[in-house]
């Protein structure tokens, strides 16, 4: 337009709209100031948008992978404890047996006690088979009965396995079926100590030998068990650890996203109410002057 | 050479009128200078020669016979005016849009810890606690809810976009309504135009009362205006006439009268003569693209991600077995954002297990991963909201850049038509002066004739 002519109307828009438009900004920084995030609706920013959601899913994830691990934890915490009392009683059904082998058939009587203590043992160990974690027996799979093994050391449980999700991807099973501890067929521990009790009674020395070498297979398989238990509550403890550690950066990362820089809006918000005050006082100056003002 | 001696009687005389009328239009443009449309007038004088036909006793003594007014000029550019038109049209569609977009942005509300995205997180993570304790009845409790509140999410989404479909088609109905009234006082605006003008009336008002009717015109439909030689104004929306020198044709609404009779029903902004559609812009425009392509739009990707939640949960459920037994059973009924419900009423039922009589929770646990897959209704969703963001960005950035392109044309109208005080006050004293002086040159002028008359050929009285 050049040089053009300049109106009242044109000063008045002109002004109008540079006010609108610095009263605009400032009501977008207060807003930021206010809620402390720099994304309040998508088309603030939609790749921030998505990055923090996608962020807050995951945070959300997360947090149920620690919390899995810990149900985890819980499993594989009494299994451990079970297995350790385990050993305890094998190896005094062990002591006994070896006495029962040395001693013969000498003393029919004391043979006899030996077998009614192995009894003992058993059914001790037949207890420790149907410990309970949340109401679910932690031997007996993926059974929806309340015990693992009946009285006589039968297996009640089935094969299937629980696992546990501690990470993206990562599952860890988090008990142990029955026969993978206590064994199965002649070698099954429950079936050993039944064995050992009838030979200690009959003083069947080489049945009885028998017997011993049947609980030390039975020993080393719950051993192996038992170390695999411990490797994989390792495991689960540090997937529950990088968990942790993966949360504390998913929120670090979501505050970069969404939160505003405190210093830097605060000062925004200066400088823009530093430059509405100016244009204010620009426009009552701008627009008060005509040439009626001058003349007569 | 001589001239009649009340021949500058009456050259002052035409002065005095042509000043008169002169700060007669110094005091309507000062009292329209904040009138919305109003365009400054302008006297045109022109000095008038006296008689130019030479006859043997009337010749003219070469001087002119004073001034007059040829005409009161409208200060208009009508190359300004369409481009405004098209700005102003533009710039209406653009700001309907945005708002569109905020309120949809509105409805969804994300992101949040609260909105859609955390319920199904929340939904997720109840899986993972059902497929840690299958057993406990509690946790199904606690999945039931948690899928229930998605549910209730995805269906008050769905209900808020169609309310938001159904507000705008009330408008578009009301603003026909506008559209037609308008047209019909252009036409008749045109009618009176032209009587006046051959009346040798002045327009000037009417016409920019025509202009800010056009206006109106072009903000709600997207019109151009074209002007003939005989002064009336023709509107054309699209590439049809809306108003023809006096006459005008209507515009009707006709189709679905809510969003979920949209597919079979479609709805159409249409001439009421021919049936055929009209190609609007401005609010209407916009409105008619966001009722039948923005709002649909969504609608149909929030329904994609309703019917893929309640498959992919629906397949892994109906395979696996609940507490009491039970198995093909459907976790979800429906198949919209807009019908989905929990169809699982009783904990029980809730399928946990790869088969009967085992605590495996297989099926629980696949459920769970289904809120971390790349391919699940969650990243789906996510892709909606970015989307969502861009088109609402980018309508916002559309229609900053619109709203200053919008004010400088209108600041270069205002610079042709608008009313400067300081002007009007230059001319008011300039006329005033002239009004003055030619009162001056009457008083001389009787002076004289005084001399000639009452004080001449005395000589010896």
């Amino acid at each position: 337009m050049g040089v053009g002519r300049v109106t009242e109307s044109n000063i008045t828009s002109g002004v109008m709209s540079n006010l609108q438009r610095s009263l605009a900004r400032g009501q977008k920084i207060q807003q930021q100031l206010s809620s402390g995030k720099l994304i309040s609706r998508p088309s603030d920013s939609p790749t921030g948008t998505v990055a923090s959601m996608q962020l807050r899913g995951e945070s959300r994830a997360t947090q149920q992978y620690s919390r899995n691990a810990d149900d985890g934890l819980g499993w594989l915490g009494t299994l451990d404890s079970t297995l350790t009392s385990t050993s305890t009683l094998i190896n005094e059904a062990r002591d006994l047996a070896v006495q029962g082998l040395s001693s013969g058939s000498s003393t029919p009587g004391g043979n006899a006690a030996m077998a009614d203590q192995v009894d003992q043992i058993k059914a001790g160990i037949i207890a420790y088979a149907n410990t309970q974690y949340l109401n679910r027996p932690v031997f007996g799979g993926t059974t929806t009965g309340a015990t693992a093994y009946d009285d006589n050391g039968t297996y009640l449980g089935d094969a299937g396995q629980t696992m546990r999700t501690v990470g993206a991807n990562a599952k860890v099973r988090v008990d142990t079926t029955g026969p993978e501890a206590f064994g199965t067929g002649t070698t099954q521990l429950f079936q050993v100590l039944t064995d050992i009790s009838a030979n200690l009674r009959s003083g069947d020395s080489a049945a009885l030998g028998d017997s011993l070498k049947n609980l030390d297979t039975a020993s080393d398989l719950m051993k192996n068990a038992h170390s695999s238990i411990g490797a994989r509550y390792n495991r689960v403890t540090q997937m529950k650890q990088s968990a942790q550690d993966r949360l504390l950066s998913v929120t670090e990362q979501l505050s970069d996203v969404e939160d505003i820089d405190l210093p830097k809006t605060i000062m925004d918000m200066q400088l823009q109410q530093t430059s509405y005050q100016a244009a204010l006082a620009a426009s009552a100056k701008v627009i008060q002057p005509s040439l009626i003002d001058f003349l007569r | 050479m001589s001239s009649s001696s009340f021949g500058s009687i009456n050259t002052a005389l035409t002065a005095l009128y042509a000043q008169r009328r002169g700060l007669d239009v110094t005091g309507q443009n000062i009292a329209n200078v904040n009138t919305e449309g109003y365009s400054r007038q302008r006297v045109d004088m022109q000095s008038l020669t006296g008689s130019i036909s030479p006859a043997m006793f009337a010749k003219t003594a070469g001087v002119g016979a004073g001034v007059g007014i040829t005409d009161v000029q409208r200060m208009h550019d009508e190359f300004l005016e369409g481009r405004a038109r098209n700005e102003h049209a533009t710039a209406a569609y653009l700001t309907d849009q945005s708002a569109t977009y905020k309120s949809i942005e509105d409805t969804f509300g994300e992101p949040a810890d609260t909105a859609l995205q955390a319920q199904l997180g929340d939904m997720w993570n109840a899986w993972n606690d059902v497929a840690n304790n299958p057993q406990d009845k509690a946790t199904r409790s606690t999945l039931l809810e948690q899928s229930a509140t998605v549910a209730g999410g995805l269906n008050s989404a769905h209900t808020a976009l169609a309310g938001q479909w159904q507000q705008n088609r009330t408008q578009v109905a009301a603003y026909v309504t506008d559209v037609n009234t308008t047209a019909d006082t252009v036409a008749q605006l045109n009618d009176t135009i032209v009587r006046a003008t051959s009346g040798g009336l002045p327009v000037n008002e009417l016409e920019d009362r025509r202009d800010q009717a056009v206006m109106h015109l072009s903000e709600l439909t997207g019109a151009t205006a074209s002007r003939r030689d005989n002064g009336v104004v023709d509107v054309i929306v699209g590439n049809s006439t809306l108003v023809s020198a006096f006459t005008t044709r209507k515009m009707e609404l006709a189709g679905a009268v809510s969003m979920d009779t949209l597919a079979t029903d479609p709805l159409t902004l249409r001439w009421a003569d021919t049936k055929t559609p009209v190609a609007a812009g401005g609010t209407m425009g916009s409105m008619m693209d966001t009722m039948t392509a923005v709002i649909p739009h969504l609608s149909a990707a929030l329904d994609a991600i309703a019917g893929k939640l309640i498959t992919t949960v629906n397949t892994a459920h109906a395979a696996g077995f609940s507490a009491d037994g039970s198995t093909g059973l459907n976790f979800f009924g429906g198949a919209t954002a807009a019908d989905i419900t929990v169809a699982i009423t009783d904990p029980d039922q809730v399928a946990t297990s790869s088969g009967p009589a085992t605590l495996d929770g297989m099926v629980a646990t696949a459920m769970a991963d289904v809120g971390t897959s790349t391919t699940g209704p969650d990243v789906d969703y996510r892709a909606m909201i970015g989307q969502l963001g861009v088109s609402a960005q980018a309508s916002n950035q559309r229609g900053d850049i619109q709203a200053t392109v919008t004010q400088q044309v209108d600041a270069a109208r205002v610079a042709t038509s608008g009313v400067n005080l300081d002007e009007e006050m230059t001319h008011m004293l300039t006329f005033q002066r002239g009004f003055e002086a030619a009162s001056r040159v009457l008083t001389t002028v009787d002076s004289m004739l005084d001399q000639l008359i009452n004080r001449t050929g005395l000589v010896g009285n």
